[in-house]
């Protein structure tokens, strides 16, 4: 139905289309553009161009604020925590999926219904308990949250994959006598792959965005995630605009890059909840 | 060992690793937090007094304006849904450059709450760029403090939750509105039914179970995802004209000594709330499914 639209329909398609993507777009090359001005020249004239492009804010965030140590913090906390969900979720699923035994439906519904407790209902206890364990102000204690609270959902979406693993290969897995490691490292990992990818993304870019968590379990500086420090350290330099939106857009590039990256991806990933 | 039985043992043993860590870190806390609901609790020692933490969130009125707070982020959710879908309507007439259209309003979503907040709050600063905008174009004085008035407040922060949310909302319904078969659309143009005719008799109806999914998962954002975007933009004020229940949670529990208890119990408040919903979801779901 693409070619019976008159001039005028089009030209208010293309109207519409192009003054969203203006709201849409326009803070983002705010962001950017005021990064690279002092505070005196953003000033005078917050909606204008830098007088002179000036990248002191960067050097800044690099020498004063150590922003690859809050990178890094965050990357290492990011990547073990999906460790760990994974060797959490993969068996689990797993057995959702492929293996009989009684009280499965049973147990997947629990599993179904906890992804609906919020989870600012049980961080107290939480937090006591990481206190106990010395493991307040120490990365783990964040990995450790940010993974098990993710693995309902992770399992959510990997047992709805492994169902399209095919009988057969199992079958013929069990008759040659294969041992249940194997099975899994042979053939139920290398089969889920474009699944896992998936879940890496998600649960990667919402972790390096998360607030909650490592706002609650670390407290000094040098442990934080990048976006709490945004939140927290460069907040204190409240009133020097330009330094703050250059954090605000060193926390928004890893996820930009993921996405313009990896897009499709995460619209597979997007799909899988809504349609179905 | 019997094949059966070492089938059913593979089973729960893959099971296991997953339940024990859900347990330490989900099902225990939750069973801890209702039992401290009832309590006066300091983190080390605890009495308990019964359901005076209750009887003090629903008669000190705090909870009907924590309450407010959420219904009108949940009042909101209307109109977001209606720009996405004129914006999904929109893009599947797939004129040239659709995709790039489609691209670029996702990129919204992928930024932290945390970004959309501080930046937005500095956008909407008194002497921020909106203001100098409007009075540009002569709507304002450019002095307006968008941030100390409750209802402009509110405004900024629906701002940012519509800014978040339209991208993806955009490309939820166009995977509902390519879902729906080219031969429908065919026939009925043959038929001659216009365009606002199919609109309003084939793609609206047949968006209904992407409409319901859409509704549901944002109410419950509504009630369990503003945390972020309230303590970077407004933490809470002026007052707690904008403070939604989960960032009391957070105040009561971490910001004020003593009170996990009245925390552990608005939780379960928050709890309670939030399963009304997803049960209305699950309701609304099956009747759809048909």
């Amino acid at each position: 139905m693409a070619n019976r639209r008159s001039f005028t329909v089009n030209a208010v398609i293309y109207a519409v289309l192009i003054a969203i993507a203006i709201i849409d777009f326009y803070p983002i090359v705010y962001m950017a553009v005021n990064s690279s001005r002092t505070a005196v020249d953003f000033f005078k004239n917050p909606g204008g161009l830098p007088e002179q492009w000036n990248f002191d804010n960067f050097k800044a965030l690099y020498f004063r604020f150590d922003v690859l140590r809050l990178f890094g913090n965050t990357l290492y906390s990011a990547m073990a925590a999906f460790l760990v969900t994974m060797a959490l979720a993969i068996p689990a699923s797993f057995a959702f999926a492929k293996i009989n035994f009684k009280f499965r439906s049973s147990l997947y519904m629990l599993i179904i219904a906890t992804m609906t407790i919020p989870s600012i209902t049980f961080v107290i206890p939480n937090f006591l308990l990481m206190s106990r364990l010395g493991l307040v102000d120490h990365l783990w204690s964040v990995i450790l949250i940010w993974s098990i609270t993710s693995v309902p959902s992770n399992i959510f979406l990997l047992v709805s994959l492994m169902r399209g693993i095919p009988n057969e290969i199992l079958e013929a897995s069990k008759i040659d006598g294969i041992r249940y490691a194997q099975t899994m490292t042979k053939i139920v990992i290398p089969l889920s792959v474009p699944g896992i990818i998936t879940l890496a993304i998600f649960n990667t870019t919402g972790w390096w965005n998360d607030l909650f968590t490592p706002l609650i379990f670390l407290q000094s500086d040098e442990l934080k995630t990048m976006t709490v420090a945004v939140a927290t350290i460069l907040k204190r330099f409240d009133t020097d605009y330009p330094l703050l939106l250059s954090g605000l857009f060193m926390t928004s590039l890893p996820p930009m890059i993921i996405y313009i990256a990896l897009q499709k991806y995460i619209k597979k990933g997007l799909v899988i909840g809504s349609v179905k | 060992m019997h094949y059966r039985t070492k089938e059913t043992l593979s089973g729960y043993l893959s099971l296991l690793p997953a339940f024990l860590a859900l347990t330490a870190i989900i099902f225990y806390p939750m069973a801890n937090t209702f039992f401290h609901s009832f309590t006066k609790w300091d983190g080390a020692t605890s009495h308990w007094i019964g359901l005076r933490n209750y009887k003090f969130i629903f008669t000190n009125g705090e909870l009907w304006t924590l309450l407010r707070n959420n219904v009108i982020f949940l009042l909101s959710i209307p109109g977001i849904l209606l720009l996405s879908l004129i914006v999904s309507v929109l893009l599947f007439e797939e004129v040239r450059g659709w995709r790039f259209f489609r691209s670029l309003y996702y990129i919204p979503t992928i930024l932290s709450s945390v970004v959309v907040g501080l930046l937005m709050r500095m956008m909407f600063a008194q002497s921020g760029v909106i203001n100098q905008f409007l009075h540009a174009l002569g709507l304002s004085d450019g002095k307006l403090e968008w941030l100390s008035h409750v209802p402009t407040a509110f405004l900024v922060l629906i701002f940012c939750f519509y800014w978040q949310t339209l991208g993806q909302g955009a490309l939820i319904f166009l995977s509902g509105l390519s879902s729906i078969s080219h031969e429908i659309f065919e026939s009925s143009s043959i038929d001659g039914a216009n365009w606002w005719q199919r609109l309003f008799h084939i793609t609206i109806p047949s968006l209904i179970p992407t409409i319901v999914y859409f509704t549901v998962t944002n109410a419950i954002y509504c009630f369990i995802g503003l945390f972020a975007l309230v303590y970077s933009v407004t933490k809470g004020g002026p007052g707690l004209e904008t403070t939604p229940i989960d960032y009391m949670i957070y105040i009561k529990a971490f910001q004020s000594p003593d009170q996990l208890g009245y925390s552990s119990a608005l939780s379960i408040v928050l709890f309670v709330i939030v399963l009304f919903v997803s049960w209305v979801q699950l309701r609304l779901s099956n009747r759809f499914q048909e």
